[in-house]
């Protein structure tokens, strides 16, 4: 790459010394307005009723762990578990209440099917509207577009506004675009799931080769099995507190031996 | 108290992402406007042609004047209303932004004064087409009094147009603030918007309140006037007074160092009202 800039902090932690993902006592608060209120009349009606509630809601718990690279990590748990929060903490999209995190390296999130596109433009201004949200410019995504089209196999469609793809065509854009830019750390929440089986079977290899290569997978599964089979270890979370993290074998286990026993 | 903080160590610059982001979405926003349309782009130009035409007719025949203030009265229309639609434009486009971009908000990592500055900067680009529906205009009447080619237009590139964009960029932090909050802003800002094009002098001129001075005074108070007057004065080929960039800059800086705190300071809360 052309511009890359190589610090001692990046260049320890490309060789393992520092983690590439530090997560240091974060908690995350949700105040839930009691109800939602969105207009002047009702806020002042509220206000001046002294009604202007809020539920504290605690996503996340006292969370610590570590990433080092190369080591890709899938996190298991129930819906609203509180993955896709610690996801967007990661990512730098959201502050945490307390605690810190520290990300060495670039990251691409994938949190969500056309997240970061624009529907009303084809799929070929996507390609370049996403990559310079990656920090790519025009003419470095042009030397990529060819290897991108080619992965997502809509060489046919590129012409054609996003809001007329399917959305295993939206993921198959998405998902060559973040492997493309080879990321220091992807992260992945749940959008695989709908590519058909050749797409998964593709992207699975295409994991396994980045992985050899160097980035590291962060992904979110409700399938432990899928996890078993893409990351070295993983990381189990119950209402916002971590359960496991440890072999992602045996924390697969323990989560769906969990799961059957509700 | 414990320290917070999320901190990216990354190799690509932040700017840079940022500023590739923001010519890639100028760059979209410019193009989709005119979208499925016929004559595509070329309406960029059409539009504040024809709008224009529409208002020279309609005013030269209620007020019955030719000129004024020593401009051909089409070319007076045309040079105030292409300053106010890029006020209009860049507002107008901001208010929702961060609203209708929530998606990308709480998916992607991206500055959040993106959105508003790639509306302002889209708007900029409209103003750069209109100027030449106004030069095709200047053409046409070249012989008519007080229209004719100056060098002191160049002036709208550097003293006139980062004064004003920084002026029409505060207002659009404002606005899109206040959205996030209490969506009443919209109607509010539409009634608001046609209230402020009549007091900007667009298709009169002060002339109109001679002798009464508290319009005059209130005509004065608004921003939009110094930068209409402005830009008129350069067309008519003389340098502004000191004064008027004063009250340009004065503005332009005042409004966008308002916008910009406020937007600063409420941004880490915006994911949670949307």
């Amino acid at each position: 790459m052309e511009n890359e800039i190589l610090t001692p902090e990046i260049e320890q932690t490309n060789a393992g010394v520092l983690p590439l993902v530090e997560v240091k006592d974060v908690s995350m608060r949700f105040r839930l307005p009691t109800e939602k209120i969105d207009n002047v009349k009702e806020f002042f009606i509220k206000l001046v009723q002294r009604k202007l509630k809020y539920e504290d809601f605690w996503v996340l718990k006292n969370i610590s762990f570590e990433i080092h690279r190369g080591e890709s990590v899938g996190i298991l748990g129930r819906n609203g578990a509180g993955k896709s929060t610690l996801l967007k903490l990661i990512s730098g999209i959201v502050e945490p209440t307390n605690g810190s995190i520290r990300v060495r390296g670039n990251i691409v999130p994938l949190l969500k099917l056309g997240a970061g596109f624009d529907m009303n433009a084809t799929g070929k201004e996507n390609v370049f509207l996403n990559g310079a949200m990656l920090g790519f410019s025009k003419k470095e995504m042009q030397a990529r577009y060819d290897s991108i089209v080619e992965f997502a196999e809509l060489g046919r469609f590129m012409n054609v506004p996003l809001k007329n793809y399917s959305s295993g065509m939206l993921t198959r854009l998405g998902f060559a675009i973040a492997v493309d830019v080879k990321p220091d750390l992807l992260i992945i929440d749940e959008i695989l799931a709908v590519g058909d089986a050749p797409f998964q079977k593709k992207c699975a290899a295409k994991i396994e080769e980045l992985q050899k290569g160097g980035t590291t997978f962060l992904l979110v599964s409700h399938n432990a099995a899928q996890v078993k089979k893409l990351c070295k270890s993983a990381l189990w979370i119950k209402n916002g507190e971590i359960v496991m993290y440890d072999d992602a074998e045996k924390v697969s286990d323990a989560y769906a031996a969990d799961c059957n026993k509700q | 108290m414990q320290k917070k903080y999320v901190e990216v160590v990354d190799n690509k610059k932040k700017f840079q992402r940022s500023w590739n982001t923001l010519l890639s979405m100028v760059n979209r926003n410019v193009r989709n406007q005119y979208r499925n349309s016929v004559l595509g782009i070329l309406w960029t130009v059409l539009n504040p042609l024809l709008n224009m035409i529409v208002i020279s007719c309609v005013f030269s025949l209620i007020l019955g004047r030719n000129e004024l203030e020593g401009i051909y009265f089409p070319v007076y229309v045309l040079s105030g209303n292409i300053v106010f639609g890029l006020l209009r434009n860049s507002t107008v486009n901001s208010l929702p932004c961060i609203v209708n971009n929530y998606d990308l908000l709480s998916k992607t990592r991206i500055v959040h004064e993106i959105f508003p500055l790639s509306n302002v900067f889209s708007a900029t680009v409209n103003f750069f087409f209109s100027m030449i529906a106004l030069c095709l205009v200047m053409v046409i009447f070249i012989a008519k009094p007080g229209v004719g080619f100056h060098y002191s237009m160049l002036m709208t590139f550097v003293p006139f147009l980062p004064a004003f964009i920084l002026f029409c960029l505060g207002v659009s932090f404002v606005l899109s603030t206040i959205y996030i909050r209490f969506r009443d802003i919209k109607h509010i800002y539409d009634i608001v918007l046609t209230l402020w094009m009549y007091l900007t002098p667009i298709f009169y001129s002060l002339e109109l309140v001679e002798g009464h001075k508290t319009a005059t005074a209130i005509l004065k108070l608004n921003p939009m006037f110094h930068y209409v007057t402005y830009f008129r004065t350069l067309l008519t080929g003389s340098v502004p007074s000191l004064f008027a960039h004063g009250m340009i800059f004065a503005w332009g800086f005042g409004m966008f160092a308002v916008g910009f705190l406020i937007f600063h300071f409420s941004k880490k809360k915006f994911l949670l009202y949307i």
